[in-house]
């Protein structure tokens, strides 16, 4: 019985996918597609629009470039094309019902909308694993939580973290990203890599401490 | 481990380095869920340890902060996620959803109608714990386990077994064992045992090895978030931390 929750996600074939990909010196598929700044502001406005106007046309831009992305991550964790598929319409109509809760001086719309689709994520699991319940009990309401950011400057973090990512050795960077969104475990990633634990530690404290400028400040 | 700016443990007492740390032990520190966080952001950790992560960032500015972290690598690594294939209809369907929501098809969020002994006391719960503990507490209700002992099984959409203990002042839990690992996250008093003290936000590890009593501080009714796995073996993370506490 696996207790982590991620189905169907072959690490292994990554691992061996990156090292390959490495060793012939490509950039490994990492090259941030939505990194442009203006593109950014651009998806910014979008959600603005849907705030003030409700502009279906503006809904539709961000849908046109967010729901392929969340299908592919949600079905990359283990989903279904058919619940990955319904997830994503959840995802989208909570972007929509939230749009005025965004505020682009705290986080990129990329951001904002991967803890959307990730807590829906969460959701999705709990509701598999529970009995049938009453859908009249008004206990029922779907949870709308979020961490209350108390302590934490996102904008600033996301700058240093773009920065970090644009700048970081392809062998930091690949671990990196097995570790912060494909969720590995060190050992996990030791493991699909090849490589000894020591040195999967090693080059992710590197990334990290790269990231320290920001974390300084947030204090 | 990763993060040298955070407080390194959760107690002083700790050491902050993640291989003396390797040994089954009492106080699990920031820096052993290191990769549980990230897990958490990525979206890969089980339910039942979500609701432990996100109820200890609700007491911890710490972990607040390094989930952050670790949600905004994770959240920029997503721009560069592929781009699936969508069922023909997929934006009409968007569309036609926000329509729907907009004619004001939507769930009314009606007043909690609820009594009970125990219940006004789960109100004062952080959040997630919150709704959650309320939502089981329909199902479950409070049970006597001895003197100023109570449980409340959660229904946290995990197969491990998860629960919210209160215990009074100075009593205590009958000494036991686990089939495998106990996770206990103290969310408001605090309870010692033969390992230490145990404070808000703090979190008790337990391997299949150890035994302990744990009582309640003098300072207030404890209630405690609890997650065995009952000797289920975890894979990635999870199973990282069995091996902390020597499973």
């Amino acid at each position: 019985m696996v207790l982590l929750s991620r189905k169907g996600c072959n690490s292994s074939q990554m691992g061996a996918l990156y090292e390959c990909e490495a060793a012939q010196g490509k950039h490994v598929s990492l090259e941030t597609t939505g990194s442009d700044p203006s593109e950014r502001e651009r998806l910014a406005d979008c959600v603005e629009q849907i705030a003030h106007a409700r502009s279906r046309p503006a809904f539709a831009e961000l849908f046109e470039y967010f729901a392929p992305r969340i299908k592919s991550y949600l079905i990359r964790l283990g989903s279904d094309a058919s619940s990955a598929e319904e997830i994503m319409q959840e995802v989208m109509l909570n972007i929509w019902r939230k749009a005025e809760q965004y505020d682009r001086r705290q986080a990129s719309v990329s951001t904002w909308i991967f803890r959307i689709a990730r807590n829906r994520r969460i959701d999705s699991l709990r509701r598999t694993n529970k009995p049938e319940l009453d859908a009249e009990d008004p206990m029922l309401q779907p949870a709308e939580i979020e961490l209350p950011d108390i302590s934490v400057n996102r904008a600033q973090l996301e700058v240093k973290v773009r920065e970090v990512i644009e700048t970081l050795p392809g062998e930091q960077l690949v671990l990196l990203k097995a570790a912060f969104y494909e969720g590995l475990s060190h050992s996990e990633i030791a493991k699909s890599f090849g490589l000894p634990l020591g040195t999967v530690k090693s080059r992710i404290r590197l990334a990290f401490m790269r990231l320290r400028g920001s974390l300084e400040r947030d204090h | 481990m990763l993060d040298d700016n955070l407080d390194p443990t959760i107690s002083p007492k700790q050491s902050d380095s993640f291989e003396e740390c390797a040994k089954p032990m009492g106080k699990a520190t920031i820096n052993d869920f290191g990769e549980i966080y990230s897990s958490y952001a990525a979206g890969c950790l089980d339910p039942a340890f979500c609701l432990l992560v996100e109820t200890q960032a609700a007491l911890r500015p710490d972990v607040q902060r390094a989930v952050a972290r670790a949600e905004t690598i994770a959240g920029v690594f997503f721009e560069s996620e592929e781009m699936a294939t969508l069922s023909a209809g997929a934006a009409d369907k968007a569309l036609a959803l926000i329509d729907a929501y907009e004619a004001g098809e939507r769930p009314v969020a009606q007043a909690v109608k609820l009594a009970g002994e125990g219940l006004d006391e789960l109100l004062e719960l952080p959040e997630p714990l919150r709704e959650t503990a309320l939502h089981s507490y329909q199902t479950h209700k409070w049970q006597g386990l001895t003197q100023g002992i109570r449980r409340l099984r959660l229904d946290a959409g995990s197969e491990a077994e998860v629960e919210l203990y209160r215990i009074e002042p100075g009593c205590t839990v009958p000494k036991h064992s686990h089939h495998g690992s106990e996770f206990t996250l103290v969310v408001a008093g605090g309870f010692s045992d033969e390992s230490g003290s145990f404070g808000p936000g703090d979190i008790s590890l337990k391997g299949p090895e150890d035994t302990h009593q744990p009582t309640g501080d003098m300072d207030g009714v404890c209630y405690a978030l609890a997650i065995r796995d009952g000797g289920l073996k975890f894979t990635g993370v999870m199973g990282l931390i069995q091996r902390l506490v020597g499973q």
